[in-house]
């Protein structure tokens, strides 16, 4: 994934002509001083040292953020002490203090960021989920954001998701009615990767290479050399964040929409991967439908075979209108015990639920209540299907994924044809663009065949 | 975990006239917010109930064992104003402690002994029980407490049992002589009504079921921090050493202090302490 810095360089050329600066600011001092969301942090109560870190973050809660901030996608009934106990813990996790940050930048690149970076600014201006962000200016000129991991995070961890048992009784006090036993091996699995920045560097660059050039979507590039296990560095993007769209026009609200919904089927079909974290922080706006997707530090990638009884399900229950067929997906993907005394009716009622945007060729609104009804029919613990019914591990990260987007595109109120745009995507059909943006992306992918190459990451 | 939470809001004043009897620069500050102060406030109870007169005088005068919870946030609420509240709080908080214990006199039916709750050798039991607990989970199973610090906490705490009326002379002033005095006390002895009692501590009323099991594991793990005479007297077997291990019991304690963090108040509450320990 290294490149030259020549042809680094000239990439980067291509993509703000093209772009015309929509993404990146011309000037990088300029986009220094545009990305400002400093006053959500609380530097006066910032961790001093790894001891800090391991107070305020080990022993479980950084886990357990996790865990309950996963699990609020899809429990409609998490208590609202926990619900509200998320929000709290995340609005109050404090940052590193400068001196911290910077010697964990040394650890990892060999000399403090102010040797390393032209300009370095020690107070950061975003948190992330195990570390923050800063901004600086690398030594030939490009504006990066820098991803610092909390020192000793990485090793605690790893400690408490081993504690299977004590992470299960806990979610069973936290859920009740919620099986959480494929959560939790999932949630292992993801949180020990998520603490190698290397695996999420791959990954973000797997999707920046894949989105070069996109007409609305935009993936940060990686720069390679400034990044470590704890430390990633990628181009600096500057846009608006969701509250922000929140305020936007519908016609903007709904293009913004529909670029997400593009991202991640064009994502989970044509790469087999997906970006796990639907949360508003993980996107930046441009207008015109544009953009900015970051954070690949939970990317799940699907085999053939992981993908193959969805799209049958798709096909059986949308397109082929075969109910019988559908169950019989569902029960090859695990979903469904095969030979569950429950009638096919039921299977349709209960799991169709999370294709009614694309069952009608017709316009239909997203809105907050619908979200919130999919999640609540979907994950009801005591419907009749429930013994028979089962989230399997492979899948736990799409539906998360799923629902977490439904969420966010019901806050949009976002409108559009979902079954034509799908339809674009569905490997059995490969339907015609259906709107201007799909038109785009017709055009960017034809001049970019011939330079294709597989993105099975799972072969 | 409800009344804790309001304990911990309204001891932890917003804008203290003073900085207290101990002051941001205390290591008692320091202690007395550390994370592992649930297994602290288990242990305690235990090694101060096996004092016959001090178990009778809560047996026969408290309503706790209705509302173990409500109880135990009231002593937390206590502690933590006399800590962190300023000096005019503190000392109204032991003012009214005192005036309660006027009437809390009687005659403990297991060694026929009368017993007044302001007996300053009742009151020492109950002060040397807590702070001999606090100092050892604490350093097993909380943030670093070198054996340096851990004295200069006894000392500084001397000045807790004093304003409840206990002369300074008679306070252990270093853990060892904390120790000593502990196992001086030659009253010390399993009761019914502490069999009682630490069977209800153990496993307290109203929790659900998947509460109730991380609370027993708390309880196993505070079993086996408890000195070896007072294991033998509650006839409880040593926990298996993977148990006490620090790791899962400061997961443990994380898991439990995650959920207590998540009411209204406390993180609030801890920030207030946070930044007067920094300025």
């Amino acid at each position: 994934m290294r490149e030259s810095r020549l042809g680094r360089g000239a990439a980067l050329a291509r993509l703000a002509l093209r772009i015309g600066g929509r993404y990146a600011a011309r000037s990088p001092q300029l986009i220094f001083a545009s990305v400002e969301r400093r006053g959500e942090l609380r530097h006066e109560l910032a961790l001093r040292t790894a001891d800090d870190v391991v107070e305020e973050l080990g022993s479980m809660k950084g886990a357990l953020m996790k865990l309950g901030q996963m699990a609020s996608y899809i429990d409609e009934d998490m208590p609202q002490t926990f619900r509200s106990a998320m929000g709290r813990l995340q609005h109050h996790a404090p940052p590193m203090s400068p001196e911290l940050a910077s010697s964990v930048v040394e650890d990892e690149l060999g000399a403090p960021p102010e040797q390393i970076f032209s300009r370095w600014d020690p107070l950061p201006f975003a948190a992330a989920s195990i570390g923050q962000v800063h901004k600086a200016i690398t030594a030939d000129g490009r504006a990066v954001a820098v991803k610092v991991q909390y020192p000793g995070i990485a090793r605690t961890i790893v400690s408490d998701v081993q504690n299977v048992a004590l992470l299960r009784r806990v979610t069973a006090a936290a859920f009740p009615g919620l099986d959480t036993r494929s959560l939790i091996d999932e949630l292992g699995e993801r949180l020990r990767e998520e603490v190698d920045y290397l695996l999420e560097a791959e990954n973000q660059t797997l999707f920046a290479a894949y989105y070069e050039g996109h007409p609305v979507i935009h993936v940060p590039h990686v720069v390679s050399e400034l990044s470590t296990a704890r430390v990633l560095t990628s181009e600096l993007v500057a846009g608006s964040r969701f509250d922000e769209v929140l305020l936007w026009s519908q016609h903007e609200r709904n293009l913004a929409a529909e670029t997400i919904n593009r991202f991640v089927s064009r994502s989970l079909y044509r790469i087999h991967a997906f970006n796990g974290d639907p949360h508003p922080g993980n996107y930046l706006f441009h207008g015109g439908g544009r953009v900015t997707f970051l954070d690949f530090g939970l990317t799940k990638h699907f085999s053939d075979q992981d993908l193959a009884p969805l799209i049958d399900a798709v096909r059986f229950l949308v397109v082929e209108n075969d109910p019988d067929g559908f169950r019989a997906s569902l029960e090859r993907a695990g979903f469904l015990r095969p030979g569950a005394p429950v009638s096919t009716e039921a299977v349709v009622d209960r799991f169709g639920v999370f294709y009614s945007t694309v069952l009608r060729d017709e316009p239909m609104t997203l809105t907050p209540a619908y979200a919130s009804a999919i999640v609540r029919r979907f994950f009801d613990a005591r419907g009749p299907l429930a013994p028979y019914s089962d989230v399997p591990r492979a899948y736990v990260i799409l539906q998360r994924i799923n629902l977490g987007l439904y969420a966010l595109l019901g806050s949009l109120h976002a409108t559009a044809n979902w079954r034509r745009i799908s339809e674009e995507f569905w490997p059995f059909l490969n339907g015609p663009p259906s709107t201007p943006t799909g038109e785009a992306e017709a055009r960017w992918e034809k001049s970019r065949n011939g330079q294709e190459q597989s993105f099975d990451r799972t072969a | 975990m409800q009344p804790l939470a309001r304990a911990y809001e309204h001891s932890v004043p917003e804008h203290p006239i003073d900085g207290g009897l101990f002051g941001p620069g205390s290591v008692v500050w320091r202690v007395h917010r550390d994370r592992s102060f649930p297994l602290a406030a288990i242990r305690s109870l235990m090694v101060q109930a096996l004092h016959p007169l001090a178990m009778a005088g809560v047996a026969q005068h408290s309503t706790w064992q209705r509302d173990p919870f409500g109880r135990l946030a009231a002593t937390a609420g206590y502690v933590l104003t006399v800590t962190y509240g300023d000096t005019a709080a503190a000392e109204g908080a032991a003012a009214r402690v005192r005036a309660v214990h006027t009437h809390v006199r009687g005659t403990d039916p297991v060694t026929g002994l009368a017993y007044r709750a302001e007996d300053p050798e009742l009151l020492l039991w109950v002060h040397a029980g807590m702070v001999d607990s606090i100092v050892q989970v604490v350093q097993r199973y909380g943030r670093s407490l070198g054996p340096a610090d851990a004295d200069r906490y006894v000392a500084e705490m001397t000045r807790f049992a004093e304003i409840l009326g206990v002369p300074a002379d008679r306070i252990p002033a270093s853990v060892a002589a904390l120790r000593e005095y502990l196992e001086s006390v030659d009253l010390r002895q399993i009761t019914p009504a502490a069999s009682e009692a630490i069977a209800i501590v153990l496993d307290p009323p109203g929790l659900d079921a998947p509460t109730r099991d991380l609370w027993h594991d708390l309880g196993q793990v505070a079993v086996g921090t408890l000195p070896a005479w007072a294991r033998s007297m509650y006839g409880f077997a040593e926990p298996p050493a993977e148990l006490m291990q620090r790791d899962p019991v400061r997961q443990l304690i994380g898991a439990l202090d995650f959920a207590f963090e998540s009411l209204p108040g406390v993180i609030e509450a801890r920030e207030r302490i946070e930044l007067r320990t920094r300025t």
